[in-house]
């Protein structure tokens, strides 16, 4: 290869320009598929009926208001919690450490609504008043902060171990290490997990409506279901996708600053700060806090309610399950599929255009389940496309950002050095992806599949809106149930989707362990 | 990073398997959606397992299959607009007058006329113009705890207005369509002035924030933390039967009072408009209309049948009451000043 053009590749240019256009064109469909639900809602809302002039009035301004506080009060408190205790159990070692470190995987298998459903319950058989602002951050930190653990711990532990133990042995204390060393290497992680579970309570909608917390989820689809005022809905979706936007760039404006390359993935060595005495049990606390008071919850629910557990058939639990199963397994294939797609031609292509094209494709997670469905039902539905595709779509557009994010912040600190050593050795982009992306994003691509998976099994809006005719599942099972106030006949089915989300979080455990 | 890779051959398989067997499925559901004659497909609001067995009785009598899709009813007059005519839906149930009026404002139902039906069903309870017909009744009286509010102080909803109700009251939240219908029933009786004022009064008689659940609330009356709110029947009805013993020693402190008149609302059916077995449809519903049957659709929820007060033993110790005769109609048609009239006077 002559100097001029491993320039070229280096700088990503034209070189089998041919392979990168098979590249653009899965972008292009990918993003295409992404972004057509939403602007088929934007025309319909905007084009579609509706009158007088936009404004948010008094309640929108108060769901505006009720949502950037739930987002600030779950994002700080998430963030402080995943942060500390990714920190403590990567590089700390104290008693208990291995075990607390895998507990954090539990809260994830508990959905918000669920948590807050069975909260309130007990709550009110004890006259105790589970309600308002307060709770439903507490709630939604729990059921989200595990999101900010994964990916700092994962950075913690990756990256950060060699300099960690060079800043050791030059003197500097671990709270110093912390703060000038491994936290400005795991920023974009804990901004990417930040990002993420505050998209996650934008979008929440059972837990918040429960707590009685006003919030724009809530606002978008009332205004488009029960005061028929479309325009006014996609007003407030706007806004939800202005918050969302805003997060996801400043995740992008911490990463660039913070952008360093990182491959040694220094493996053993033991951990880097012991802990004795207090300091040891202030962290096992800290670590042990969170899961068992996820767990805490539903189990004590359980234990109250018993007595009025409604039994559904065995035949019937089974089918319900093995159809969120089913579900979650096609959905987690496609959509990590799809953002696989993105992210690596984000590093490939150097139009702006991919760039934002990928970008504006992970939007969809801001958007309410429902107001997706309503769009896939308005364009899906002429087409007679078949509701498990149309399903499909829907969890796909929604999650694709959960995949993606783990993703993009693990292939920024793959050096492009790499890329371009293959590339001058006649690899194209398939091959790079084959036999060095692949290998070194097994890590992100699994973590990233089991949310999704964890996030289909859970999903509750866009399976209630699109499902066909006698095909019931589990979340749905408990959330008619639930919103029906019977909550004996929903344990059952609640119970089921705890230990799907307690399977796949276990599932998770090999990558933590890898990392140790 | 190492991974086991022997583990990912067989989890893709088992993958592939689960996944198949999952679409397999659902192209039969699919498949079995499309109308055929011996079909009807049912949108339906409600969520109970006994409304399986009546739509299985069904069946057996006529050979007519029902293909059930449940939802929360907002959403499903949602999904009915956006399917348009190629909807395969013939029969919509749905709970609540507001929702029934929206559906039928959105053009969704049918007229459907029907001897049988115009029999079984009174004529408030249905839509003059045969689009909807009523399946059982609620209603939502008011419930006091005795240690803390005498009941004979409570004659008409316009009663918890008063002052010696201050810091006595709990009420459900201006969300719930059951506020909204019961705010409406009153704007049609007396008027937006009166009822502006009423619902100023009884949100400066509060005592705890509004609540999301009428059980929650339910119990919170049973409990002594309110003296009095106003719930619908079968919330209290459900924690006595239930077998929650701590709820049912709870809800044993909770004495409904029947202000003169009662809010009362509906579950109803209507034939969709989109409907390829009309026929199909009206029968089922002649069948959940009819006495015997409606019976069951009314107990499973512990509802009210369309006439008289039924047999459920629960309901027969509430006592009986003297039903509001605001039509569904009318209440539907207040319904959004009621939301705004409550927005104003600070019902949250």
């Amino acid at each position: 290869m002559t100097p001029s053009t491993t320039q070229d590749a280096i700088s990503h240019g034209t070189v089998r320009s041919s392979s990168r256009t098979g590249l653009l064109v899965g972008v292009l469909v990918a993003c295409g598929l992404a972004l057509l639900p939403l602007l088929t809602l934007l025309k319909d809302a905007l084009i579609g009926g509706g009158n007088g002039p936009l404004q948010l009035g008094f309640d929108g301004a108060n769901q505006v208001r009720g949502t950037l506080l739930l987002v600030g009060g779950e994002g700080l408190l998430g963030a402080i919690l995943g942060t500390a205790i990714g920190w403590l159990t990567a590089v700390c070692r104290f008693p208990g450490r291995r075990w607390l470190r895998m507990a954090q995987l539990v809260p994830m298998a508990f959905p918000a609504y669920l948590l807050a459903a069975s909260l309130v319950d007990w709550g009110s058989h004890r006259g105790m008043r589970i309600h308002g602002l307060g709770w439903a951050i507490v709630l939604l930190t729990l059921a989200n902060y595990s999101y900010v653990f994964l990916l700092s711990t994962e950075s913690f532990s990756v990256s950060g171990r060699r300099l960690l133990e060079a800043s050791r042995s030059l003197g500097v204390g671990p709270w110093s290490s912390f703060f000038r060393v491994a936290l400005p290497i795991a920023l974009p992680s804990i901004g990417a997990g930040v990002a993420l579970s505050a998209m996650e309570v934008v979008n929440e909608l059972g837990a918040v409506r429960l707590l009685g917390v006003p919030s724009l989820s809530a606002g978008i689809l009332d205004r488009w279901q029960v005061d028929g005022d479309p325009q006014g809905a996609a007003l407030l979706s706007l806004v939800a996708l202005g918050i969302v936007a805003v997060l996801i760039a400043t995740e992008r404006l911490l990463r660039q600053r913070s952008r360093r390359w990182n491959l040694e993935g220094s493996r053993g060595g033991g951990h880097v700060w012991p802990l004795t005495g207090w300091r040891s049990a202030l962290a096992q606390l800290l670590c042990a806090l969170p899961p068992l008071g996820a767990v805490a919850i539903p189990v004590l629910w359980i234990q109250e309610g018993w007595q009025g557990l409604e039994a559904e058939s065995i035949a019937e639990l089974g089918q319900l399950a093995s159809r969120s199963l089913g579900l979650a397994l096609l959905a987690t294939a496609v959509t990590c599929l799809a953002a696989l797609l993105l992210a690596i031609s984000r590093r490939w292509s150097p139009q702006p255009l991919v760039r934002q094209l990928s970008f504006l494709a992970g939007l969809g997670y801001a958007i309410p389940g429902s107001v997706l469905a309503l769009g896939l039902i308005i364009l899906g539905g002429p087409l007679g496309f078949s509701p498990v595709l149309l399903l499909l779509w829907g969890y796909g557009d929604r999650f694709i950002a959960v995949s993606k994010q783990g993703l993009d912040a693990a292939l920024e600190r793959i050096p492009p050095s790499i890329d371009e050593t293959a590339t001058s050795l006649g690899c194209d982009w398939l091959g790079v992806l084959r036999r060095i992306h692949l290998p070194l994003l097994r890590g992100p691509l699994l973590v990233g599949s089991l949310l999704v998976f964890v996030d289909v099994v859970k999903e509750l809006p866009i399976t209630l809106a699109l499902r066909p005719f006698d095909f019931d599942t589990l979340a749905v099972r408990v959330f008619q149930y639930a919103s029906d106030e019977r909550v004996g006949a929903a344990m059952a089915p609640a119970l089921l989707i705890m230990v799907f989300g307690l399977i796949a979080s276990f599932a998770l455990i090999p990558t933590l362990e890898e990392r140790d | 990073m190492r991974f086991k890779l022997t583990a990912i051959p067989t989890t893709a398989l088992a993958t592939t398997a689960l996944a198949a067997t999952t679409l397999a499925s659902a192209i039969g559901v699919a498949g079995m959606a499309q109308n055929r004659p011996q079909e009807v497909n049912v949108y339906s609001g409600r969520h109970y397992n006994t409304d399986k067995q009546l739509y299985a009785e069904f069946t057996r009598r006529t050979g007519i299959k029902v293909n059930l899709l449940e939802g929360k009813d907002d959403e499903l007059i949602q999904r009915l607009k956006s399917e348009g005519s190629k909807s395969k839906a013939d029969l919509l149930v749905l709970v609540d007058a507001a929702r029934l009026y929206r559906a039928q404002k959105a053009n969704l139902f049918r007229s459907i006329s029907s001897p049988e039906l115009n029999k079984d069903v009174p004529a408030n309870l249905r839509d003059p113009g045969g689009r909807w017909y009523a399946l059982t009744r609620r209603a939502r009286p008011v419930m006091v705890n005795t240690a803390m509010v005498n009941p004979k102080s409570i004659r008409t909803y316009a009663d918890l207005a008063k002052p010696e109700f201050k810091g006595k009251l709990c009420l459900r939240s201006r969300a719930s369509v059951y506020s909204q219908s019961l705010v409406a029933d009153e704007l049609v009786r007396r008027g937006a002035t009166a009822t502006r004022q009423w619902v100023r009064g009884v949100v400066a008689n509060m005592k705890e924030p509004f609540f999301t659940s009428d059980t929650t609330m339910v119990r919170a009356v049973g409990q002594g933390q309110c003296g009095a709110s106003i719930a619908n029947q079968y919330y209290l009805a459900r924690l006595l039967s239930g077998d929650n013993t701590a709820d049912r020693a709870t809800a044993k402190k909770v004495r409904v009072v029947w202000p003169n008149p009662t809010h009362v609302n509906v579950t109803a059916g209507g034939v969709t408009r989109s409907s390829r077995n009309p026929e199909a449809a009206r029968r089922l519903l002649e069948f959940l209309a009819s006495p015997t049957s409606g019976e069951g659709y009314a107990a499973a929820n512990n509802e009210y049948p369309l006439k008289g007060w039924g047999n459920n033993p629960t309901l027969k110790a509430f006592g009986t009451f003297k039903a509001s005769t605001v039509s569904m109609e009318q209440l539907g048609q207040r319904n959004r000043e009621a939301v705004q009239l409550m927005t104003e006077a600070g019902w949250e």
